[in-house]
């Protein structure tokens, strides 16, 4: 296969944040796991940065606003984008919202060079996106330098007011990237803090040391992830892009003898599709990570799109990317035929398992299951729970759907047995039922008045009877009464509330006494069962 | 890979005397039933998700996620599922989750046919999978739990575990707080030879 070396990278800066931003100009954050992970140029000249946690960024810029991370906003709205260059460039590969790569040898001879092609696409895309986007066009001979590049490539233009593409020689690309400082791996190329943070420790500031350490000894002291540090350092490219026809075997069409209208038909003939195309690898011990998509209409237009994955495409990866392809395709009429073509194949390492640790066998049967589960009940009935910290019960886990089992796993898993605690959190153990919807409830001292707490969370009378619906309990012992106040400087989201612990019997003709323990909540002079210990 | 799959899965080593196998049988349902049922549901799980097996949750939508965290449930090895009520369609779920899973905490809806619940069980034989069915624990207005009486759903349990707390201590007229308690656990079911009741003091 011929692989063209060079690429683009096409980049809208902070695109997640300038969507959710309500106008152009208006400060804004993206925050996701209370960090930013996104924020618009207007936040950014109030000192707001990526990875700042969001009560700093509140501190330095109050009126900021805070949108929660949402991948599908971020998705239909760069779908435009997409269209635009599309219509310029035939194969290109979108690898999240607000980053686009595509091999330039194509689309540079036929525009005359990589300075006017990527001045053409600019023009093409002032019309279409959304105003206060930095865009930056980086051409290099690797992920990384045209990363690099094109995010030099929009700051430089944001300052001039002049957009100018940002060329990195061909065949200087490890001359270009040695004098980079080794931060940019974690920012462009998805190497995790701490081992860049190592790597500052050991004295290596730039990719040029890296570099010159030599790959060996990177890979002695840190295993695979010393040959991929080596491998970027130096300006290589994993998986090229390719420009030429793949050999038949990786091809996979389904014709459809009546046009289809239904997206859910196609949606189901892809998923046909991409299983049999998994298996197919998967016998053969590879891994597809570069897939093209293509539909054909009716009446002869086409959908044609790049997915890539470096850690492999799964069936349901693949069908995910069908449905965000059709999503975004305006077609009038039917659909005639749908192509799968595997792009990029390679052996398949990274999913071999492992007989210590890693992915197990059961791993990969409950995965499987998930997608199933997933598919039966739709994803959002099938659920795991992430850490996100809080002082209420049902604040500290949230609950994310399964499908995104695969990014949750490669995250370290046991950093969560080291979270502490929350100050004013409830003391442990916890109750292992937790009501979405308190129950309301009644609790009464001994002349049966509905106890109240007063401004200094004194309690009006000891507990004796809770009334829960029809039943009654007797209150055997009871502890609280704790205050919670939280967010008093917002008038919207603030909560004052009062918890206590009670231990109760229930009242029963029986002569064996029913115990039980539940947390009540006094808010807005309201008495709920929030949890019981069962 | 059938074959190397250990027989039981292991549980922690205070649990371990109430299970007639010292252990979680494959293809075995337990019941954990009574006012402490799901608490003790989650400390059986616990080493078995820590060391590889998967835990399905199925139904049970007010589990408290932080106390599965300190019974030593391994997060990342927790799926929670939330099946439609209707006979055959939790049956068919609940299949589903026995493909993949090697756990499974249930609770079982009001209305659950006697063929679909048979229907079940075979399918966990089958895949050695083995499933804990604790009470549903809804709480609303009009039915107390703890007052409702419901007709016993048609699964025949190999071990039942009725829990039943004694006391709580820690906790005395408005000082301290809940940590321990003394919980009284009668085990019987069809593997159990002779029915036993144990006292226990639990931190949870």
């Amino acid at each position: 296969m011929l692989a063209s070396k060079r690429l683009a990278v096409l980049q809208c800066l902070d695109w997640s944040a300038v969507v959710a931003a309500k106008s152009s100009n208006s400060p804004c954050a993206v925050v996701h796991g209370q960090r930013v992970i996104s924020r618009t140029p207007a936040a950014m000249q109030y000192g707001v940065q990526v990875g700042m946690r969001r009560r700093h960024a509140q501190a330095l810029c109050p009126d900021i606003e805070i949108v929660a991370h949402e991948p599908n906003r971020d998705r239909s709205a760069f779908d435009t984008v997409i269209r635009t260059v599309n219509e310029l460039v035939p194969l290109i590969e979108v690898s999240e919202p607000g980053l686009i790569v595509f091999a330039v040898r194509g689309p540079s001879r036929y525009m005359g060079g990589d300075e006017p092609m990527a001045l053409k696409i600019i023009d093409a895309l002032k019309t279409s996106i959304v105003a206060n986007s930095l865009v930056g066009v980086g051409v290099a001979d690797s992920r990384l330098a045209a990363n690099i590049a094109a995010h030099a490539s929009a700051v430089a233009s944001n300052r001039s007011g002049l957009f100018a593409p940002y060329l990195v020689e061909p065949d200087k690309t490890s001359d270009w990237l040695a004098p980079q400082s080794v931060r940019v791996l974690s920012e462009f190329a998805n190497i995790n803090r701490e081992t860049i943070s190592l790597l500052e420790r050991l004295g290596l500031n730039t990719l040029h040391d890296v570099c010159a350490l030599g790959e060996s000894v990177l890979a002695g002291r840190f295993g695979e992830l010393g040959v991929e540090l080596h491998r970027l350092s130096r300006g290589d490219e994993q998986h090229q892009l390719v420009v030429v026809a793949p050999p038949p075997e990786h091809l996979c069409v389904e014709k459809f003898d009546e046009p289809v209208c239904d997206q859910q038909v196609v949606v189901n003939s892809v998923q046909r599709m991409a299983s049999a195309f998994t298996e197919y690898f998967s016998i053969h011990g590879t891994v597809c990570v570069r897939i093209i998509i293509a539909f054909e209409s009716e009446d002869g237009k086409r959908s044609e799109r790049l997915w890539y994955r470096p850690q492999g495409l799964t069936a349901s990866a693949i069908v995910e990317s069908a449905k965000w392809q059709l999503e975004a395709w305006l077609v009038a009429t039917g659909l005639a035929r749908v192509q799968l073509i595997a792009d990029e194949v390679r052996a398949d390492t990274a999913r071999q398992l492992k007989l210590w640790g890693g992915t197990t066998q059961t791993d990969e049967t409950a995965t499987q299951a998930i997608g199933r589960l997933s598919e039966l009940l739709g994803s959002s009935a099938v659920q795991i729970a992430k850490w996100q910290g809080g002082r209420d019960l049902l604040d500290s886990y949230e609950l994310v759907s399964a499908t995104h089992v695969q990014t949750i796993d490669s995250a370290n898993s046991d950093k969560q047995s080291t979270v502490a605690k929350w100050r004013g959190a409830l003391p442990t153990p916890s109750p292992s039922v937790v009501y979405n919807e308190p129950v309301q409830v009644q609790i009464n001292d001994q002349h049966g008045k509905l106890l109240s707490v007063s401004a200094r969370h004194e309690l009006s009378a000891s507990p004796v009877v809770v009334i829960i619906g029809t039943t009654s309990y007797k209150v055997i012992s009871w502890a609280g009464p704790w205050p919670v106040e939280e967010r008093w400087w917002d008038t919207a989201r603030g909560r004052r509330l009062v918890r206590l612990q009670l231990v109760c019997e229930k009242i029963t003709v029986e002569d064996t006494p029913q115990i039980s323990a539940m947390l009540a909540i006094l808010e807005h002079s309201e008495w709920t069962v929030a949890a019981i210990y069962g | 890979m059938q074959l190397l799959a250990p027989e039981r899965l292991v549980v922690a080593d205070d649990v371990c005397k109430l299970l007639p196998d010292s252990g979680l049988v494959r293809g075995r349902i337990i019941r954990c039933s009574g006012d402490a049922g799901l608490s003790l549901a989650l400390s059986l799980c616990s080493r078995a998700t820590q060391q590889g097996s998967w835990l399905g949750v199925v139904g049970v939508a007010h589990l408290g996620v932080l106390a599965a965290v300190e019974h030593g449930v391994s997060l990342e090895r927790m799926v929670l599922v939330q099946p439609p009520n209707t006979s055959r369609e939790w049956s068919v779920t609940v299949s589903a989750v026995i493909d993949g899973f090697d756990l499974l905490v249930v609770a079982v809806p009001a209305r659950l046919s006697a063929n679909d619940a048979r229907r079940v069980q075979t399918r966990l034989q089958s895949r050695r999978a083995v499933m804990i069915i604790v009470d549903n624990m809804a709480l609303s207005r009009s039915t107390s739990r703890f007052s409702a009486e419901r007709e016993p759903d048609p699964f025949v349990a190999d071990v039942i575990l009725d829990t039943k707390t004694k006391s709580w201590s820690g906790i005395d007229n408005g000082s301290g707080y809940l940590q321990h308690r003394d919980v009284s656990i009668r085990v019987s079911g069809r593997r159990v030879a002779r029915q036993r009741e144990h006292l226990v003091t639990r931190r949870f």
